[in-house]
């Protein structure tokens, strides 16, 4: 009786044991064979685009194969910390500024192993170049995409009270804005709010950078960020808001910028490059376009990007790196910038693209006068462990929980406990 | 309470339940411009299946279709199987350790998967289960809450059924084979609604598991419409309401299972 | 008439043992380890790509200093107690109502159960645009016909009781099949003979439902007062835990420690204070319940 279930159980036991050794995984058998793990994340199709640009490649390489993982994007840190901290890390990924700074020691640095690095390199924008050099002045992974913060606008809602914004916005301040705005918003019955900012600090600090304020300080080893500027850019924001130009709904709810500005109700959306694809496709009903940033102090954008890596500890270093130079080479870059509509990150990109080339024309503009530091700040990884907590800290600001004077000294002392 | 009263409040806890799934669908069948025109739209204006083929286009959804539902059958097998086995154990009988055994089960379901996940990812790697179904299959299968629904419910089977077993000589195994599981049929049958939804819902497992293209499932597909900027709303939409269609289909599978007062051959009151 | 020993023997010891193994093999090796090695770490200070540093109880010094920590907390708790209450009710109530075998009740019982279905993401989405200030469609209708917009997900305490809701309504169906299945277990005789001796209906649901469902409201209350504590996905995706800080919960703050700010040390100290409150809580209500046993 015992011996029944006993046995029973062992049986059990025994079942499952062979199954779960059946799932060990496939070996290939052959040694010539390499299959490189991709990892990627799409907004659009850039996953699909990245495999059509490098199929010349295959065919010239038919041992090469490219296993896809395409992963959520708000997932994509994990997933690259867990393969990392589990020492399997990708033989290649799309990383974004922000995962460079974060991953500067797990990175494979390409000096010496990409042939004439430093020639093939100048051909890149020195913001890209700066976002991919790690401390020791390695550079780690290559640019692909460069992506600009600016403003993009709902053209008809300004011409409906006589307002010709192209012509308004090549020499615009932030005072004219306010102008404009509260004439679009009084005369206009669609359009409820003036502009909508991603809620993200990245996105708010296009107003710190042109009211010139900074996050670190020159040697960019510690915060600097409890400045009169820091505090005129947050107050800045606050006045928007109290003005009934911001939406309450989206810094402090949850709505979205851009499906407000889709809808009409919101006329200015301070998003970035990456927006020309999505409205491209989206929006019928109105014509939009990106103009020139607002002066304050000065014009500037916030740069940023996507790049393509290989890691320290990846299987299959040696044909990786041969994919990422052929990948960031002018004829593959060019194809898969002009495919996904993002800007190209290489300073001699000539790209055709299919419609909306004057927006990408207006973002690269307002990069070209956008300074050097903006890069450096934002690469940093002290800035980016932050990242949320800047976020919640402007919020309060908003909220009137707190002045914007003690958001900024809470953010100041908050960094400065990462850069000891 | 009546027939006529009783329908008449389940019709209108639909309405309340149903709602929101109702707007979710009628979504699904507009094209995306529609979706953020204002004023709102409630039903489409030009009704279209576009999203659902498009959908199916974009990614290989038959496939990740076959692997969750792969995933989602066995692990429920052997999960109904292994839980009522331990719900069995811990219910009927009395051991050292027996309470311990429940309670530490029951604490491991307090901390969030999360903070584990490096641990796990680095024994899965160890054991030779990443990018393997059966490691989205086998270790999640030992659900607590599957045990702790056994147990409450093998609790309420009266003692005396066993007893009598045990005196007409019957084995372990045959008193849990012909007395218990035919009793604990109600509660089989939700385990296995409950499993199978688990397992086909699983985020957090495939993601720590899968990285290959070739045992992707539904739900991690479903993940990537949501973009670093922007939601591809039409194709999530859709693909949520064909990715529910599996889970309806068991459930109207195995509820028909609750059948009251279950005690064929029970005993008398 | 021979008294069988139901425990005590080899038998009766090795038996148990035998049903649990394969569920505590799979356990122990998926689980266990990996949460004794991720919770010792509360011990050290870790970052996920560096090596990790022996500091004794120096985290748990740090979070009873953390007024982050202890915010997060109150709100969490504030939460679960608004939460499980309302689930126990909701789910026991709409489980009266369809438990009994009628026609079409299949359909009915699935209808309860679709929100359950879907996922946190979708959840979440789904209702953040439902309930939005400008693009919503409850403040569409409710502005339609007259009335003001209600700010559902931008006003604090507006906030934490949509969420609450929106709980509620996503995982009462799941519960109140648990209750169908407890309410099947009670054999229709009982009630027939309660009928037969003139019980109204009331009183048979206080001295025979309620006392046999009782095994079934542990399993409810204490699966939910968890799950609650642990709320994440479907939080972060409709509120982000804002506005500021007003629905920001103790499993978001463990994630952006642990994760963002790369300090998975500090986030498993705070796990493990997290465990040992829902610990409480658990052990609270299965101390409420102990006269399940009775059944011997």
């Amino acid at each position: 009786m015992v011996k029944k279930t006993a046995v029973g159980t062992l049986l059990l036991i025994v079942m499952v044991s062979m199954v779960w050794a059946g799932g060990q995984g496939e070996e290939s058998g052959e040694a010539e064979k390499v299959e490189l793990s991709v990892l990627w994340f799409d907004d659009a199709n850039e996953s699909e685009v990245f495999l059509e640009t490098m199929a010349d490649y295959r065919e010239a390489n038919p041992n090469v194969s490219f296993d896809m993982q395409v992963i959520p994007f708000s997932d994509y840190e994990k997933k690259l910390k867990l393969m990392i901290a589990g020492g399997t890390p990708p033989d290649i990924a799309r990383v974004t500024n922000n995962h460079v700074s974060m991953l500067y020691d797990s990175l494979q640095p390409l000096n010496g192993n990409i042939e004439n690095l430093d020639e093939f390199a100048s051909n890149f924008f020195e913001s890209s170049l700066a976002f991919a050099t790690n401390p020791a002045g390695e550079l780690v992974a290559l640019p692909t995409e460069a992506t600009a913060n600016g403003m993009l606008v709902n053209k008809t809602a300004f011409k409906s009270v006589g307002i010709d914004i192209d012509e308004l916005s090549k020499t615009w301040t932030w005072e004219d804005w306010f102008d404009a705005m509260k004439k679009v918003v009084a005369e206009n019955e669609k359009v409820k709010y003036g502009i909508g900012y991603d809620f993200s600090p990245h996105r708010w600090s296009t107003l710190l950078f042109e009211a010139g304020g900074r996050f670190l300080n020159e040697d960019a080893d510690g915060m600097n960020f409890n400045t009169p500027e820091a505090v005129d850019a947050l107050k800045f924001f606050k006045r928007l808001h109290s003005e009934e130009l911001a939406p309450h709904s989206v810094w402090m709810g949850s709505e979205k910028p851009q499906e407000m500005f889709k809808s009409g109700l919101v006329a200015c959306h301070i998003g970035g490059s990456w927006w020309i694809n999505a409205y491209a496709k989206d929006i019928t009903n109105f014509e939009w376009g990106a103009v020139r940033m607002p002066k304050r102090k000065i014009r500037s954008s916030v740069p940023g990007g996507k790049f393509i890596a290989t890691f320290k500890g990846a299987d299959n270093k040696e044909a990786a790196y041969d994919v990422i130079k052929t990948f960031s080479d002018k004829k593959h870059n060019e194809q898969y910038c002009r495919d996904t509509f993002n800007l190209s990150s290489r300073k001699d990109a000539d790209i055709d693209y299919p419609s909306r080339g004057k927006d990408f024309a207006v973002f690269g503009e307002d990069l070209s006068v956008t300074p050097a530091y903006t890069a450096i700040d934002w690469k940093s990884p002290e800035l980016n462990k932050i990242y949320s907590y800047i976020r919640e800290q402007i919020v309060e600001g908003l909220l009137e929980n707190q002045t914007m004077e003690e958001a900024a000294e809470n953010i100041h002392t908050k960094g400065n406990t990462f850069f000891e | 309470m009546s027939r006529t009263t009783r329908y008449i409040l389940l019709g209108f806890f639909t309405a309340l339940f149903i709602f929101p799934i109702m707007w979710v669908f009628l979504s699904s069948l507009k094209p995306q411009s529609e979706l953020f025109s204002f004023p709102l739209s409630i039903l489409p204006n030009e009704p279209t299946l576009n999203n659902y083929f498009s959908a199916f286009r974009e990614g290989d959804f038959l496939l990740y279709f076959k692997n969750s539902m792969f995933v989602a059958v066995t692990a429920t097998l052997i999960t109904v199987l292994i839980n009522t086995m331990a719900g069995y154990a811990l219910s009927k009988f009395i051991f050292k350790g027996r309470d311990i055994i429940f309670y530490v089960m029951i604490a491991t379901l307090m901390i969030p998967l999360q903070v584990i996940m490096v641990p796990i990812f680095i024994l899965l790697k160890n054991l030779g289960m990443l990018n393997s179904l059966w490691g989205i299959i086998i270790p999640p299968a030992a659900t607590p809450t599957g045990i702790f629904l056994a147990r409450q419910y093998i609790l309420t089977i009266p003692n005396s059924l066993i007893e009598a077993a045990r005196i007409d000589g019957g084995g372990e195994f045959f008193i849990f084979h012909s007395i218990i599981l035919p009793l604990a049929t109600p509660i089989i049958a939700t385990i296995t609604i409950f499993s199978f939804m688990w397992r086909w819902n699983d985020f957090l497992w495939p993601f720590i598991v899968i990285s290959t293209q070739k045992y992707m499932t539904v739900q991690l597909a479903l993940a990537n419409f949501v973009g670093q900027y922007q939601i591809n709303w039409a194709s999530l939409l859709a693909m949520t309401m064909i990715s529910m269609v599996p889970m309806i289909v068991v459930f109207l599978l195995f509820q028909r299972y609750f059948v009251r007062g279950l005690t064929a051959g029970g005993v008398k009151f | 008439m021979k008294k069988i020993k139901t425990h005590g023997t080899f038998e009766q010891t090795l038996t148990p043992l035998l049903f649990l193994a394969p569920n505590m093999l799979i356990f122990t090796v998926f689980i266990i380890l990996p949460a004794v090695f991720g919770l010792r770490m509360a011990f050290y200070e870790w970052s996920i790509l560096g090596d990790a540093h022996f500091i004794g109880i120096d985290n748990f010094r740090m979070l009873l200093q953390d007024q982050m920590f202890w915010r997060t907390l109150s709100n969490t708790v504030v939460y679960v107690v608004s939460v499980v209450p309302l689930t126990i009710v909701a789910s026991l109530g709409l489980s009266l109502i369809a438990a009994r075998q009628i026609p079409g009740i299949g359909t009915f019982r699935a209808f309860y159960y679709l929100p359950t279905m879907l996922s946190y993401v979708i959840v979440g989405i789904a209702w953040r645009w439902i309930l939005g200030d400008d693009l919503g469609i409850v403040n569409y209708l409710l502005t339609s016909a007259g009335a003001v917009k209600v700010h559902w997900l931008t006003k604090s305490s507006m906030a934490m009781a949509s969420l609450v809701f929106v709980t509620v309504w996503n995982r009462t169906g799941y519960f109140m099949m648990m209750f169908i299945g407890g309410l099947t277990a009670i054999p229709d005789t009982y009630y027939e003979a309660a009928k037969i001796d003139g019980v109204s209906r009331f009183q048979m649901f206080r001295h025979i439902t309620l006392p046999l469902l009782r095994p079934t409201v542990l399993v409810v209350g204490v699966l939910s007062t968890i799950e609650a504590f642990k709320a994440f996905e479907l939080i972060f995706v409709m509120t982000g835990g804002g506005p500021g800080y007003s629905t920001k919960f103790l499993v978001q703050n463990i994630y952006q420690i642990a994760f963002e700010e790369d300090r998975m040390g500090y986030g498993a100290s705070m796990s493990i204070v997290l465990l040992i409150i829902i610990g409480a809580f658990a052990f609270f209500q299965f101390f409420m319940n102990r006269k399940e046993y009775s059944n011997e």
